[in-house]
């Protein structure tokens, strides 16, 4: 297996625009994609989302999604996606397409690879555009879409929770704000300010490209040569590498009704140790306290307690914060929350034994050696890795988690307290 | 070992039926670095009411059932619970229970064996004891009440009650808090005896082995049972007809979802149902996919902007399709697709859409075999209906237009449509 990361090759298209190949023969499919990097903000995020939604709606070549679709049906059903995601405190507008590879077609040779690469940029570069902004048409119904995406965001409730604490918790930074963006801000945007708006971010921003699958044909040379890339120029792009910090909080309780019949707490934990390894170090911290079945959160809260269906944790490494999650039952929120402050002083005090940390390490490591078995998985992790200009190799990431020993993990557990408390109850 | 092939998707299998009855399943993939086993018995939500071969007791059992005894099946009797070891060396573990299986699985890179042993350990010796079979009850109340606050299962639940009025596909697979409540380790013990003998079991596993070995390995770890003969199940007759059209449920959510269903006849020979099986996602996607006339005209006008889902279920006691999507007006978009359904019935359906959209459902069907864990799965499930997943691939070409609109005269067009609707509280 390759965990030096040679199959991975980045090149510089034009300055600020990098393309990075991943060469690997085990799926069916290739998989092609687009990433626009900026720094998040008040002003971007809504204009961002909109903007995602408005691009898929249709191209010069291919004015409605339709015409789109149909496209893509003819290449064996090539799957189109776009999105935003909130990397730190950066949003990045992702474009991606997967198609079968030209090995599986039923009968005839079709070179699928050039044909993908030409409508993923027409659909990223070329837009429908009518008096010099994109169509009123698609903007005022995208609008639309996403205020219903918006106002959705308390139908998973759950989920609602989790980014109703992350609100709270940065109220006054960027990290806070929703990543489809705010209805007030939707309201106002118009065709022409969208349009100024895509103009300025295609001139300016990071952009990455990233493919991944088996090519034969100089690919590299295909996207140099794409007529939509060459109009492109070069730039030096702002973003944010680090991210801004934020001020503790001790123990703050928030609690918010809606009509559920379960419960749903997150409890947020926050770092104030700064060791050596701490990344690697807190992530089998958070095993230990929430990783999996044997962790102190599902084998207490759930399996001793039967207080919960689901409890465990996770690790957020660009804000250095931990969050647990459990759905219960709205009478047991006292009772949850103190055996969960249990777990953590427990891990604290070192209660726990080298085995723990050996079951968290592995479950890690399973995690990383998996990183090249899924495509958009692997393409995530480098562009991940691009973003924090990180070089280092799978076998030298696992390297660092395998160091990790139960000392590290009691240091860096002296100071985790919690730092928010959410509760959505009835 | 008997070995089928799908020369298009370059995939194998090896099959055998080993001497204590078990079926084993292995799909070798070369350079693939995770592994993946799943267990499955023919044992699903479904089977309520049975004759037991050994003693001819005709037993009832509880809703939920089936789902109970997956949790269950963990508890050692050493005090050790399998799932705590499966992740413990490193392994992603887990199981679940459908209307027609349920099953038990572990992915891995490493320990493969070892996980293999303990799999295999735990699913031939069951633990049930007053104690423990109680304690489950906590956790499992709570994993149905966090089903009750998912407005997508309660409207697939409110399909299905529209689509059949006896059918036991009806009953929550889960049970209910109430039916749970009657759950002893004796009926557990009836059901395992009954329904967990190798004859009534597959193993599939797949990732990169030598099938023969890894057969050798796997006979190393099976108990001899006695073959106790046929299961008679027994469900309610068929029935003619729906039992209504229409259910609708208020919940505390922003944006409206449906499901839109047809009740399908049930096929008894294997080869039709595959054919009729990919016949009906041809249709479902001409009539209401990413390129069809109906989607685009519900987008423009504003009455969903999310794809539906589009899925078709079976077993031996029932069939039906599912159109699961998000409007702010369901009843529109049903009355739009009926109208669409007279229309191709009068004018004929599109030769070149079902060109188009067959390259397309090809496609989709490639791509399933891009992951361990999605390829095991579909042997698994497909095995429990009797059916050859590579058939889906290679007898792909028996599907002409002349069948494809016999189907969609079948299915569609002689056929009442149901509707549920939950709805957000205004």
């Amino acid at each position: 297996m390759d965990f030096d990361n040679k199959n991975k090759k980045s090149y510089d298209v034009k300055e600020g625009i990098k393309f990075h190949r991943i060469e690997t023969n085990k799926f069916k499919t290739n998989l092609f994609s687009v990433f626009l990097t900026t720094p998040l903000n008040k002003e971007n995020v809504t204009q961002n989302a909109l903007l995602a939604a408005v691009l898929r709606r249709g191209t010069q070549s291919m004015p409605t999604q339709d015409q789109i679709s149909k496209k893509l049906e003819e290449l064996y059903g090539a799957e189109f996606n776009c999105g935003i995601e909130k990397i730190g405190d950066n949003t990045s507008i992702k474009f991606y397409l997967e198609a079968i590879n030209d090995k599986f077609i039923l009968d005839n040779k079709e070179d699928l690879t050039s044909k993908c690469i030409e409508i993923l940029f027409e659909i990223v570069l070329n837009p429908l555009t009518e008096d010099g902004k994109f169509k009123e048409e698609y903007v005022e119904g995208e609008k639309e879409n996403l205020r219903q995406i918006i106002e959705g965001k308390k139908d998973n409730k759950s989920k609602y929770a989790y980014d109703r604490c992350i609100e709270e918790m940065f109220k006054d930074k960027v990290f806070g704000l929703y990543k489809f963006g705010d209805i007030g801000d939707l309201e106002k945007i118009t065709s022409e300010e969208l349009y100024s708006h895509y103009k300025k971010i295609i001139s300016e921003c990071k952009i990455d490209i990233l493919v991944s699958g088996e090519f034969d044909s100089d690919i590299f040379n295909l996207i140099k040569e794409n007529k939509d890339i060459m109009k492109i120029k070069a730039r030096k792009p702002v973003y944010n590498i680090e991210d801004e910090q934020r001020d503790f909080n001790n123990e703050k309780v928030i609690e918010e009704k809606l009509d559920v019949t379960q419960g749903k707490l997150i409890m947020a934990l926050n770092m104030l140790n700064n060791i050596d390894n701490g990344n690697n170090v807190a992530m089998v911290y958070n095993g230990i306290l929430g990783g999996g079945a044997n962790s102190k959160l599902f084998q207490n809260v759930r399996e001793r307690a039967s207080l919960a269906y689901y409890a465990n944790s996770g690790y957020l490494k660009r804000k250095g914060l931990i969050f647990i999650k459990c759905g219960i039952e709205i009478e047991n929120y006292e009772k949850a929350v103190k055996i969960i402050k249990e777990q953590i002083k427990d891990i604290k005090s070192g209660n726990f034994t080298d085995e723990d940390v050996e079951n968290s390490k592995k479950i890690i490591l399973s995690v990383i050696q998996n990183i090249q078995e899924e495509q958009d998985t692997e393409i995530i992790y480098y562009y991940n890795q691009e973003l924090v200009n990180n070089n280092e190799t799978i076998r030298e990431y696992m390297d660092k988690v395998r160091m990790v020993k139960k000392d590290d993990i009691v240091k860096l557990a002296e100071g985790i307290n919690v730092d928010t408390i959410y509760f959505l109850r009835n | 070992m008997k070995i089928i092939e799908s020369a298009k998707v370059k995939e194998k299998a090896y099959i055998e039926k080993i001497e204590n009855g078990l079926t084993v399943i292995i799909i070798p993939k070369k350079n693939i670095l995770k592994k993946y086993a799943i267990i499955g018995t023919h044992f699903g939500s479904i089977d309520n009411r049975f004759i037991m071969p050994k003693t001819g007791e005709e037993v009832f059992i509880p809703d939920g059932v089936a789902h109970y005894l997956e949790h269950k099946m963990f508890e050692q009797e050493n005090g050790v619970n399998s799932l705590d070891k499966l992740m413990a060396l490193g392994l992603e573990a887990n199981a679940y229970t459908t209307n027609d299986h349920t099953a038990y699985l572990f992915e891995c890179t490493d320990n493969f064996y070892e996980g293999l042993d303990e799999l295999m350990d735990y699913v031939q010796n069951p633990y049930f004891t007053d104690e423990n079979v109680e304690k489950e009850k906590g956790i499992i109340s709570q994993e149905i009440n966090m089903y009750d606050d998912e407005p997508s299962w309660k409207v697939y639940m409110n399909a299905l009650d529209c689509l059949y009025r006896e059918n036991p596909i009806k009953i929550d697979v889960a049970g209910t808090v109430e039916s749970i409540s009657e759950i002893d380790k004796e009926v557990l013990y009836k059901c395992y005896n009954t329904f967990y003998n190798p004859n009534n079991m597959v193993l599939v596993v797949c990732g990169d082995f030598e099938p023969e070995e890894l057969l050798k390995e796997i006979k190393k770890r099976v108990i001899k049972k006695d073959n106790q003969g046929e299961i008679k199940r027994i469900y309610p007759p068929q029935e003619d007809g729906i039992n209504k059209e229409y259910a609708e449920k208020t919940m505390d959510i922003s944006n409206e979802i449906y499901i839109i269903g047809f009740k399908d006849k049930i096929l008894e020979d294997k080869a039709e149902i595959v054919k009729r099986h990919i016949a009906i996602e041809i249709l479902l996607n001409m009539l209401m996919g990413k390129s069809s006339s109906l989607y685009k005209e519900l987008y423009e006008e504003g009455l969903t902007f999310v794809l539906p889902d589009l899925d078709y279920e079976f077993s031996s006691q029932y069939a039906h399709v599912l159109i699961s999507g998000q409007s702010k007006d369901s009843k529109k978009v049903r009355d739009k697709l009926k109208e669409k359904i007279l229309k191709y019935s009068k004018e004929g359906l599109s030769e070149e859409d079902f060109k188009r959209i067959s390259k397309k459902v090809y496609g989709d069907y490639v791509v399933e075999y891009n992951s361990v864990e999605e390829t095991a799965r579909m042997f698994l499930a497909d095995y429990m209906k009797g059916i050859n997943c590579f058939d889906y691939i290679e007898k792909f070409g028996l599907v002409t237009f002349e069948y494809l609109t016999e189907v969609f005269e079948d299915c569609f067009v002689n056929n009442q449509m149901i509707l549920s609707v939950v709805k957000g509280k205004k």
